[in-house]
């Protein structure tokens, strides 16, 4: 691993006198893109505010590009090369979609205006869509559109990393394809990104590693090959929703497969159910082994 | 009729200032600033100082009255705004109301409660437009009025610090996120609004006659008022709002010019800004949902 973009080293952090986080450490490469998952309360958000320096870190480092950014204001980071793709989306909904660009390129645009121009030109280029409402108020677009507004005003500042956080939060599930959607195709780019995200199954698609969080400290952090699901699906408490490609889940619908049409005497059917759960490992394996395999990427 | 137009957009216009100031406040900060009116006053008489008695011009006494006072709106932002960070939005307002006390107090230990007066920056009769006599200093008014207009939009609208002003009035913590210096915009907002209100009170002094502390707090809740019926959030309804004042106070004391009742025009304009709040409580051009609730 190349020396990292992003490093948070040792960091406590909290909300007034109750500490939430407990020397948390992460570190992001150029060209990843980095998970942050974890329960409610985990200290999933947190860890985003203290990058961001929305919320001071009570000891520990923040630094971007080796440069100690700790005690920096959050305007000042984004002017070092930290991109946002806040919560909620958060577009200026009485602005046009250019004058949200334009704001997206505020640090840009002081440190040398001329970069602006090709900067504009590569979103529009990425972003068919918004060039056609470019002149439209950003509030009167819908949610995905709105999202894929925000991920492109993170982008235009060209930063060097993007804190993306639960981009599928009040979104319906049809909006949240579009906008992972719209993060895989940026993902391809080489953009180092920090997800946070509820939605784990739509995040383990677009993600290099995974850094589990669990009461304010990092309870496993590795590449995506090596997570194993069962795991991560226990700490979660969240077995089902990891799809077919997880083994509780794809154990789970085999019991019932089995249980209901054949109505089987409740005292063979603990068999093939342990029969199942034997076969556990193989769909686990081809799942992270496929997922690995297309996500090769210049890094 | 048409001295009804005359009078009512020439005071107008001054209501208009007053309502910009408390709009870009209002929309920078989410909170009315119920000193701006006496800071405005506070400028007034530090012009009087400089131009009266120490024989200074009339545009000298009346940019340095306009720069302290933009320095104390900036100061108040910096030492009372920014600490009050998280709080709710009544609690600054009720500390503007303790600046206004201040400020009132501090004027009425230097200067007194005795009247002063402050002449225009031109001499000369003025116009007959209409049948009303328009003089020199009201006829700039209604310039600077929509000069000050026009400016305000071109900043806003065109230059990058007037988005982010713009920005951080919708979403303050997203316009963080994109780099705009928040605190130097909420500085800009406070500055601004009362370095404006001391140049609507500079305009307004010559035709007042004489003023005393406290004198002008009628004029500034007329710019209230032009304000809310404008919607609070938008600075061009701030003007047309403030035309609106100034039409239906000169309108009503024309109507009631014989009944001699006292106050009418104060009456007729607060009955505008009830049935502003009661029919259309967004007002001409407010967006229907404030943020600031």
């Amino acid at each position: 691993m190349s020396e990292p973009v992003l490093e948070i080293e040792d960091v406590d952090a909290g909300f007034g006198a109750s500490q939430i986080l407990f020397g948390i450490n992460l570190a992001v490469a150029q060209g990843e893109i980095a998970g942050v998952l974890g329960l409610n309360g985990a200290g999933k958000s947190v860890t985003m505010k203290v990058i961001a320096g929305l919320i001071p870190a009570w000891k520990g480092a923040v630094r971007l590009n080796g440069r100690d950014i700790t005690g920096l204001a959050p305007e000042q980071r984004v002017g070092l090369g930290l991109g946002h793709v806040p919560q909620g989306r958060q577009v200026f909904p009485e602005l046009t979609v250019e004058e949200n660009l334009r704001l997206g390129a505020y640090t840009l645009r002081r440190r040398d205006k001329s970069r602006y121009a090709p900067s504009l030109a590569a979103t529009w280029e990425r972003f068919p869509k918004l060039y056609e409402r470019r002149r439209q108020a950003a509030g009167t677009m819908s949610g995905g559109e709105q999202a894929a507004l925000a991920v492109a005003r993170a982008l235009i500042n060209e930063p060097t990393v993007v804190l993306v956080d639960e981009p599928s939060a009040g979104l319906a599930p049809l909006i949240v394809r579009d906008v992972f959607d719209t993060l895989k195709q940026v993902a391809t780019t080489g953009v180092t990104m920090i997800l946070v995200e509820q939605n784990v199954a739509a995040a383990l698609q677009l993600v290099d590693t995974v850094t589990l969080l669990q009461t304010g400290t990092v309870a496993w952090h590795g590449p995506l090959a090596e997570l194993d699901r069962s795991m991560l699906a226990t700490r979660l408490g969240i077995g089902r929703m990891l799809g077919p490609s997880t083994a509780a889940a794809a154990n789970k619908r085999a019991v019932k497969k089995k249980a209901v049409p054949e109505k089987k005497p409740a005292a063979k059917k603990a068999a093939p159910a342990k029969k199942v759960a034997a076969k556990k490992t193989v769909p686990q394996k081809a799942a992270a082994t496929k997922k690995a395999a297309p996500r090769k990427r210049a890094t | 009729m048409g001295e009804v137009f005359v009078l009512g957009a020439i005071a107008g216009g001054i209501y208009g200032l007053f309502a910009v100031a408390t709009v870009l406040v209002y929309r920078g900060s989410g909170v009315l600033n119920f000193a701006q009116g006496e800071v405005g006053t506070l400028g007034l008489f530090l012009a009087v100082w400089l131009i009266n008695d120490h024989g200074m011009p009339w545009v000298v006494g009346a940019l340095a009255a306009v720069v302290v006072t933009t320095a104390i709106g900036v100061l108040f932002e910096r030492f009372v705004v920014r600490k009050m960070g998280d709080a709710p939005r009544v609690s600054v307002a009720v500390a503007t109301v303790g600046l206004l006390l201040f400020v009132l107090s501090g004027e009425l230990v230097r200067v007194g409660a005795s009247p002063k007066s402050l002449p225009g920056p031109f001499s000369g009769n003025g116009w007959r437009i209409a049948g009303v006599v328009v003089s020199p200093t009201q006829a700039l008014s209604l310039v600077v009025a929509l000069g000050v207009g026009v400016a305000l939009a071109t900043l806003l609208r065109r230059t990058d610090f007037g988005l982010g002003v713009l920005a951080a009035a919708q979403d303050p913590s997203a316009a963080q996120l994109v780099g705009v210096p928040v605190n130097r915009v909420s500085a800009f907002v406070w500055g601004a609004g009362a370095g404006l209100s001391t140049v609507a009170c500079l305009l307004v002094a010559p035709g007042l006659g004489a003023f005393a502390p406290g004198a002008l707090g009628r004029l500034f809740l007329f710019g209230l008022a032009a304000a809310i019926v404008g919607g609070l959030t938008s600075l061009p309804g701030a003007f047309v709002g403030g035309l609106v004042v100034g039409l239906v106070e000169a309108s009503s004391g024309r109507i009631f010019a014989e009944s001699s009742l006292p106050g009418v025009k104060t009456l007729a304009v607060f009955i505008l800004l009830l049935v502003t709040l009661l029919v259309r409580p967004h007002g001409l051009f407010g967006t229907r949902e404030s943020r600031h609730g």
